[in-house]
């Protein structure tokens, strides 16, 4: 094509269109009259509430499972940890419905299973999840005679370990499902925002386990779901600490100006450090059972408004991350 | 999900051709029976349709920069009409957990709009950001988008668009046109053959050899989307020749396929929980 004497210099693009209004920390573009290059999510509190909720039933799963089963306070515990997950499973579609409009809109995803999609994965781990919560309702309705034991073989053993394990994957793929779209501060989290919504929910578990058992009286098993509760929310600030130092200007909507200071506020101080110092203080001095009860009542309730608002923060800060051209033009891998 | 690549169709959009008419948005609303807008003035050059949208399919963008230079002042002037990109890996296609975008017989990336349920999850999928929510649908009692589906289940969709909710919407590459015989609406109405349809491996030919016209003649262009866009996306089935960087056409310089971040999030997501399960078991058999 090109004329065989040496070619003039084939200008490029950038020569047209130099000047450019950099914003901080993404590399010098122009942009279309600063306007948004992709879709902001249309999703409100209802999906919000989706992602906490959905995450915690997850959560009780394996919280259930791993309460020791030849303990009293273990056994009121595993008890309360499958009524509440069952509870909760319940509640999910009632909250992705009421995001949908109509009830049969839900049924449109049950025409295929997609293992490309974390949403289609989603409907049938929460589905299956279900299925299994309620086979382990059914075993404690059994066992204390509510419920005909000629059910019992309608309830095989193995429902524990596959509860605990579609329990895991609740906790976690609300996460994936963020991460795994074109919004750039969720796909910079692509590990991170897993992880800390695997932390999230197992720690707003033993939260919600807590507050049931604080509730009941059953004041023994409160100090081991405190120390798992603290595993959880350890693992869960040292993830969002270094989600902030990978996303770079990635990660600003969610960790600068009013979010981020309120985001800290709820979820790191009010979510993890109060509730870890309050945990501290129940362990180390012999409170009277009132105050042992209410001390774990306040503890709890912070730690679930913590992991309410980081879900809130990841749906929000990702509709200003979408609103910015230049996060947009270059995606994270 | 196979993707029948021997006889995919799509759109070749040349920059250096487009004289921002809107002839291919009109074109495109009329022939797909979608509703307007609004009327506002954004003051953004000529550009009032601002964006794609779940009801604007084709979308000329004015790209009208002023540079101070040696010889004074240069209007630099071009137009783009920006469109869904029918991608080898569509993100919204996988992303829908309904089903209800498919790839067609021609290779283009098609939604349904009887089986969509409005979840959004396409949306944020795609790289481009091209396919929206319609949201609260149709208060005129107004079709949307029935020519392109089948007549049998008009009643169907008339109801699945009635309700609250909303449903996806973005370029069909005219289905119903192509099903036909006839070009996408856009593509006949272009008066310079800005927008050229038809089979992709030609386009690319043709496309190729414009580039090299131009920059042989000294025109600053590339091809965008012709080549694999890298990020797993592969080629574009509606690819653009432009005369500036891509950005100032609000297209993305490096896209990513948002599936390709899947494994890495399950991964993470499956050792944190095993691990915080075993923590679990081992606190409560230590105390
Ligand atoms: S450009 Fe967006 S809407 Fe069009 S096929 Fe690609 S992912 Fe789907
Ligand atoms: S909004 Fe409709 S087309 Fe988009 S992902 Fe959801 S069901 Fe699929």
């Amino acid at each position: 094509m090109h004329r065989s004497d040496a070619p003039p210099r084939v200008p490029q693009p950038d020569d047209a269109f130099a000047g450019a209004s950099p914003q901080a920390g993404f590399p010098e573009a122009p942009t279309y009259f600063d306007r948004p290059l992709l879709k902001a999510p249309h999703w409100g509190w209802n999906v919000v509430a989706y992602l906490f909720v959905g995450g915690i039933t997850g959560g009780l799963g394996i919280v259930a499972a791993v309460a020791r089963g030849d303990r009293a306070e273990d056994l009121r515990l595993r008890r309360a940890a499958r009524f509440a997950g069952l509870a909760l499973a319940s509640a999910s579609p009632i909250l992705l419905i009421s995001h949908l409009g109509r009830p049969e809109r839900f049924l449109n995803m049950l025409r295929i299973v997609k293992f490309k999609s974390p949403m289609s994965m989603g409907v049938w781990g929460l589905l299956l999840y279900s299925g299994t919560a309620a086979g382990s309702v059914a075993r404690e309705l059994i066992d204390d005679g509510t419920l005909s034991r000629r059910l019992d073989r309608f309830v095989p053993p193995s429902g524990v370990l596959l509860q605990a394990l579609l329990g895991c994957f609740m906790s976690g793929y609300t996460g994936v499902l963020l991460s795994a779209t074109a919004i750039p501060l969720w796909g910079a989290g692509k590990r991170h925002i897993p992880a800390a919504s695997v932390c999230s929910s197992v720690a707003g578990a033993c939260a919600i386990a807590s507050l049931y058992s604080a509730l009941e009286g059953n004041m023994a098993v409160i100090g081991r779901l405190e120390r798992l509760e603290a595993v959880a929310s350890v693992v869960e600030m040292a993830v969002l600490g270094d989600f902030r130092r990978i996303s770079g200007a990635y990660g600003a909507p969610m960790y600068d100006g009013p979010r981020g200071r309120r985001f800290r506020n709820v979820t790191l101080y009010g979510g993890i450090l109060i509730p870890g110092a309050l945990s501290i203080l129940g362990g180390l001095f012999d409170l009277p059972p009132r105050a042992q009860k209410w001390r774990t009542i306040v503890s709890s309730l912070l730690t679930l408004a913590g992991g309410y608002v980081l879900r809130e923060t990841l749906i929000e800060a990702g509709k200003e991350s979408a609103a910015n051209p230049h996060a947009a033009f270059r995606q994270p891998q | 999900m196979g993707t029948p690549v021997s006889m995919a169709t799509g759109f070749f959009t040349d920059a250096t051709l487009c004289i921002g008419c809107k002839a291919c948005e009109v074109a495109c609303k009329q022939w797909n029976e979608l509703p307007a807008d609004g009327f506002e003035f954004t003051g953004d050059s000529y550009d009032n349709t601002s964006q794609l949208s779940g009801t604007s399919w084709r979308h000329v963008a004015f790209v009208e920069t002023t540079e101070l230079g040696d010889a004074g002042v240069t209007d630099r002037w071009s137009m783009l009409s920006d469109v869904c990109k029918h991608c080898t890996a569509a993100g919204c296609h996988e992303a829908c957990p309904t089903g209800a975008i498919i790839r067609n017989e021609f290779g283009n990336v098609f939604v349904q709009p009887d089986v969509c349920n409005g979840c959004g999850y396409c949306v944020v999928s795609c790289p481009f950001g091209v396919i929206d929510l319609v949201e609260r649908f149709d208060p005129l009692g107004r079709q949307y988008n029935l020519a392109t589906l089948n007549e049998n289940r008009r009643e169907e969709n008339r109801t699945a668009l009635a309700g609250s909710g909303g449903v996806a919407g973005k370029c069909t590459l005219c289905y119903d046109r192509q099903k036909l015989g006839f070009v996408p609406a856009c593509a006949k109405a272009c008066p310079t053959e800005s927008i050229r349809f038809g089979d992709l491996d030609e386009l690319r030919d043709e496309a190729r050899e414009r580039v090299a016209n131009l920059q042989e003649r000294g025109v600053a262009a590339a091809l965008y989307g012709a080549d694999d866009v890298g990020g797993g996306i592969g080629p574009l089935g509606a690819f653009f020749l432009l005369t500036g960087r891509p950005e100032s056409y609000n297209l993305p310089a490096e896209p990513v396929l948002p599936s390709t971040r899947q494994r890495a999030g399950y991964t993470a997501a499956a050792l944190a929980a095993f691990g915080l399960a075993l923590a679990g078991w081992a606190i409560f058999r230590a105390s």
